[in-house]
């Protein structure tokens, strides 16, 4: 372990204001749809070039979940995945920090960063997550 | 609309296999399957080979020891639809005429890449989070769950299911019987998914003989032909899609059905992508062998049981009889060939007279799965 951390992604497309973490994702200035990371076209009409940059919102609706058990290098096991849907049209996959046994369907997540795993050296990878809201 | 004709197939048992090569696997079934058609060597005019894992090359590594190599060989992966996308340009290039006879392999060692979870691309957002393919299976299942009310003894009357039927199929990685007890004490994998609901590693492969009909005639078999072979891919959302259902599944059964002139109501026999027991549920309604939302009471009622009106994966499924990922394509193609000519011993379908194989999958950020790949034959 050599204590360094890095990002994923690296270009680190978020920003914390107040404690609430933002996402950056992408906005096709032609249809509309958002996309998260950011895309450089537009998957669902495929303009090119005309993608605005969104915040995206802090909190979210958890869409479904599980606990991992079984994971590859890197990752502690037991943990908490889910899919949580954003206002503005976006599905993020990503962990949760609260334990599965506290989370159900449609509750309301907040968007938060921390580590999701070691890296090949041992480095921690810190990304963005979501925890669960009372 | 026939396509082509299944001459002869050939598998070798699935399983763990680790003092064995992959090129020595993959002979054994091209072996088994050309002796069935009773096809000489110099009567194969291409090949085409699906593995996901194999490697650069795999089929020339595979048909050089035979001396077989100086045809065309093409080799195709499409992760879990490797070996069904490989059988479905097979089926179209005799279809077009460029070929008499082609065989098709699927093939895969599993056990090379050591154990636990597939190895999934490292460029995938979801994959550097920590998605796993159980994972992907057990998010949609619990949401499955919510929305129709199935529970996880449903998902353990699935993997009871499996298990009894793999208990008849001498191939089968796992031949033992299990309660549904024993499915949900197993220890935890992805909640809700137990051991016993997961497909296992393993090590296997499978070959098909591809012909004309005028050829099957010539060689005598008792040929079975193929009526759809039809191949789709996931579309991509970055935004809200119902996970209790698949869409890609639908879709391509939909075009299977239309191409081969038949309805769910006709298949007799399937074999469906069980890679997870929740998965069976699903793809009963998204291939219309039930109604939405009632796959719960379709495993309930034994339907696609022992006896049952339209069983499904008597071979075991990928939960039995093994899922060596590119192989799986083309072994169901083995056992739906099997099932029509009434060989299939222990677990036959009586009077099976139209089989459905259906092969999905593939974990990729967006996309209900990579690939889907359904064929419908009949005897």
């Amino acid at each position: 372990m050599n204590g360094g951390t890095e990002y994923f992604p690296a270009s680190r497309p978020w920003t914390e204001e107040g404690g609430a973490v933002r996402l950056h994702g992408s906005k096709c200035a032609h249809c509309g749809v958002a996309a998260f990371p950011p895309h450089p076209s537009c998957p669902a009409c495929g303009a090119e070039g005309s993608q605005d940059t969104v915040q995206l919102s802090p909190v979210g609706t958890l869409y479904t979940f599980s606990e991992i058990h079984i994971a590859p290098k890197g990752f502690v096991t037991p943990y908490a995945v889910g899919y949580v849907d954003l206002p503005e049209g976006v599905r993020l996959f990503g962990q949760i920090e609260t334990p599965a046994a506290d989370l159900r369907l449609g509750q309301q997540v907040a968007v938060t960063l921390g580590p999701v795993r070691a890296d090949a050296s041992g480095r921690m990878v810190i990304s963005y997550k979501f925890k669960g809201l009372p | 609309m026939t396509l082509a004709a299944i001459a002869g197939v050939g598998m070798t048992k699935f399983g763990k296999q680790t003092g064995r090569t992959i090129e020595d696997i993959g002979r054994e079934a091209l072996v088994r399957a050309m002796k069935d058609a009773g096809v000489a060597r110099d009567g194969i005019d291409e090949v085409f080979c699906g593995s996901s894992y194999g490697g650069p090359l795999i089929g020339q590594r595979i048909l050089r020891d035979l001396g077989m190599t100086g045809i065309p060989i093409t080799n195709v992966e499409n992760a879990c639809s490797s070996g069904a996308a490989a059988l479905r340009e097979a089926c179209w290039a005799v279809k077009a005429g460029r070929a008499d006879a082609i065989a098709v392999l699927g093939v895969e060692k599993l056990t090379r890449l050591g154990g636990g979870t597939l190895p999934l691309e490292p460029t995938d957002v979801e994959v550097n989070l920590g998605n796993v393919m159980p994972a992907v299976y057990a998010m949609r299942a619990r949401r499955y769950m919510h929305e129709t009310g199935a529970t996880a003894r449903h998902l353990a009357m699935i993997a009871v299911k499996a298990h009894e039927y793999g208990a008849r199929n001498p191939n089968a990685q796992f031949q033992n019987r299990i309660t549904v007890d024993d499915v949900m004490r197993a220890r935890m994998v992805a909640d809700p998914l137990t051991l016993y609901m997961c497909c296992p590693t393993g090590d296997g492969a499978a070959a098909v003989i591809v012909t004309s009909e005028k050829r099957a005639r010539e060689l005598g078999a008792k040929p079975v032909r193929v009526e759809a072979s039809v191949l789709q891919s996931g579309l991509y959302k970055t935004g809200f899609r119902d996970m209790a259902s698949s869409e890609l599944t639908e879709r391509t059964s939909a075009l299977a059905y239309e191409a081969a002139g038949i309805g769910p109501r006709d298949v007799s026999v399937a074999e469906v992508h069980d890679a997870f027991a929740s998965a069976e549920l699903m793809y009963y309604e998204a291939l219309g062998l039930c109604r939405k939302g009632e796959g719960a009471a379709m495993i309930e009622r034994g339907d696609s049981g022992p006896g049952g009106r339209q069983p499904v994966n008597p071979s075991g499924g990928l939960a039995c009889r093994g899922h060596p990922v590119g192989a799986t394509g083309v072994a169901q193609i083995v056992e739906a060939v099997w099932q029509l000519r009434g060989e299939a011993g222990e677990r036959q379908v009586p009077g099976a007279k139209v089989a459905l194989t259906h092969c999905t999958g593939g974990g990729i950020s967006g996309l209900d799965h990579g690939a889907c790949a359904v064929h419908v034959l009949t005897s």
